[in-house]
């Protein structure tokens, strides 16, 4: 069964400043939880930390209930599996590589083999086994670093972003075969991103961190729908986020706009998030008034419109849709079905 | 080859091989250690152990001969102008060029390789081994300066061993030798050897380190 953790109190200095301070975080056995933060939010930190080739400055680590110590950390390392961004292959061949951590395990030497070949045929990548590892592009790299990982049948699965490197074609492939690999949740997986689409397709919850912090935590789809706050919404992939006011009878007004809707908050200022896909471009004066359109762009598959006003807003439309020009005067209307309201 | 030239040539290559043997037991666990540790004082050792691979051998043969001299600290070893004695100078002479060969060879690795490996079970033996190999084609670098600088010096050699014939006379001090006496014949037939033995030792250990690199494979 895949490892429980729990972190308390944790906090970790680099060079005297705190990059990382969790009070608290569990993660249950076999859950699949998504790190989602910018870059320098102190992901990678957090997943050294887990995978206890660094012990944190302060607070404690439990896995299973057990800290680590000097008696058994190495007996803990070889219950967890770590994919860095980098495959860092060593030399020799691809099937060499997988069955290293075997040989370290002091699996026998017959054995090592076959399970290497297995691992490798899990990730689509058997073929390459007699490779040598300087050989291998990019991303037959990546999936013989995850086979690598998965040989092992850890408890706990850390991987930190794995596909950063890879093209997208590659980074979906890779995903599928680690959500091929951990579908029967007996392995507990903490998947770090800064990319929101990567994060929510590996994650049972998510948890958000910012600066070191943990901002929310929370099931996948709650996160999404319900962002703590405007930073959480910018990373959930929000398009538009900006600052509203609840009145006293309750409804939303954005920048003047009265929204009609009742988010359910006490009134004052809040945080109103909503994707480019909320916004509807209608005839002048019919919704949202006086937003000039400043620049219309092709995205795949729709177009993708930036609008000033009084406030900027990014709106796509369909690709069957006349997009407006620059210059043009627009109205918006808001679908209310897709707009987030935060404290 | 004449008796006489076998048996110094062996006796070098006894030596120098022996010297190398013991200073990369010492120097490779050593360079390794200064490698990975994070302590304080780390680039202080380092500077010295950089400075010991540029002290002259002449120095290192007086600084051995002065400690093993008859009324020296270390006289009662009775290891002055011995084989023993040319030996544990020219292990000063090779330690530092392969401690400090080694801990620029592991610092050419990636960064993030020892976390890595740790992270991928390995215990502190398996993980050391293991650098060692991925390190394998600078460590053979080393081993080829350490042993190079064994079998080709000569000041501790001569300081230390003496050059007593059938006893401690080596190539290099049987050559400065015939020099001195104005036999060039006899200096260049050793030189020859000498010359030849160091092409032999350093061809194999080239072969060893290409087969390894990754353009010679593919």
């Amino acid at each position: 069964m895949g490892t429980v953790l729990s972190l308390r109190g944790v906090r970790h200095r680099r060079g005297g400043r705190v990059v990382l301070d969790v009070a608290e975080l569990s993660v249950p056995g076999g859950e699949r939880l998504a790190v989602l933060g910018p870059n320098g939010a102190g992901k990678t930190t957090l997943l050294r930390l887990l995978a206890a080739v660094e012990s944190p400055s302060e607070g404690l680590i439990r896995y299973d209930g057990a800290a680590p110590s000097s008696q058994n950390l190495v007996a803990l390392r070889r219950r967890i599996a770590l994919v860095t961004q980098q495959p860092g292959l060593l030399s020799g061949t691809a099937a060499r590589n997988v069955e290293l951590p075997l040989a370290w395990r002091g699996v026998p030497r017959s054995e090592r083999r076959a399970r290497a070949l297995a691992a490798l045929e899990r990730v689509a990548v058997a073929h390459l086994a007699q490779r040598r590892a300087h050989t291998l592009s990019g991303g037959e790299a990546q999936r013989v670093n995850l086979a690598r990982a998965l040989v092992t049948e850890p408890e706990l699965l850390l991987l930190d972003e794995p596909s950063a490197s890879l093209d997208p074609e590659a980074r979906a492939d890779l995903l599928t075969d680690v959500d091929r690999a951990t579908a029967d949740r007996v392995t507990t997986v903490v998947h770090v991103s800064h990319r929101v689409e990567e994060a929510l397709r590996l994650a049972d919850r998510v948890a958000v961190l910012v600066d070191g912090h943990v901002r929310q935590v929370g099931p996948a789809t709650d996160v999404l729908r319900h962002p703590a706050d405007a930073r959480v919404a910018r990373l959930m992939g929000y398009d538009n986020v900006l600052g509203g006011m609840v009145g006293g009878d309750g409804e939303l007004t954005v920048a003047g706009l009265e929204t009609g809707m009742r988010p359910g908050l006490p009134s004052g200022p809040c945080t109103v998030a909503f994707w480019a896909t909320g916004l509807d471009l209608t005839e002048p004066a019919d919704g949202w008034p006086h937003v000039v359109v400043e620049r219309v762009t092709a995205g795949p598959g729709r177009w993708e419109v930036a609008l000033g006003g009084p406030v900027r807003l990014v709106a796509h439309l369909p690709m069957d849709a006349v997009p407006p020009a620059p210059g043009d005067r627009v109205s918006l209307r808001l679908d209310p079905r897709l707009v987030a309201v935060a404290r | 080859m004449s008796d006489p030239v076998l048996e110094v040539l062996t006796r070098s290559v006894v030596v120098s091989v022996t010297a190398t043997i013991v200073a990369l037991a010492i120097g490779l666990p050593l360079g390794t250690w200064l490698a990975l540790t994070r302590r304080p004082g780390r680039r202080l050792a380092v500077t010295v152990v950089n400075t010991g691979m540029a002290v002259p051998t002449v120095v290192v043969g007086l600084l051995v001969a002065l400690l093993l001299w008859r009324s020296g600290p270390l006289g009662g070893l009775d290891l002055i102008y011995t084989l023993r004695g040319m030996v544990i100078a020219q292990v000063l002479i090779a330690t530092p060029l392969i401690t400090g060969i080694t801990v620029g060879a592991l610092g050419l690795l990636p960064p993030g390789l020892p976390d890595q490996l740790r992270a991928l079970g390995a215990n502190r033996r398996q993980l050391v081994l293991r650098l060692w190999v991925e390190a394998r084609l600078p460590l053979l670098a080393a081993v080829m300066a350490g042993f190079g600088h064994a079998i080709s010096e000569v000041g501790a050699a001569t300081v230390v061993g003496g050059n007593i014939h059938g006893q401690t006379q080596v190539m290099t001090t049987a050559i400065v030798e015939d020099v001195s006496r104005g036999d060039f014949r006899s200096a260049m037939a050793y030189a020859a050897v000498l010359l030849a033995l160091a092409f032999v030792v350093n061809a194999t250990l080239t072969s060893v380190q290409q087969r390894g690199t990754a353009w010679a494979r593919s």
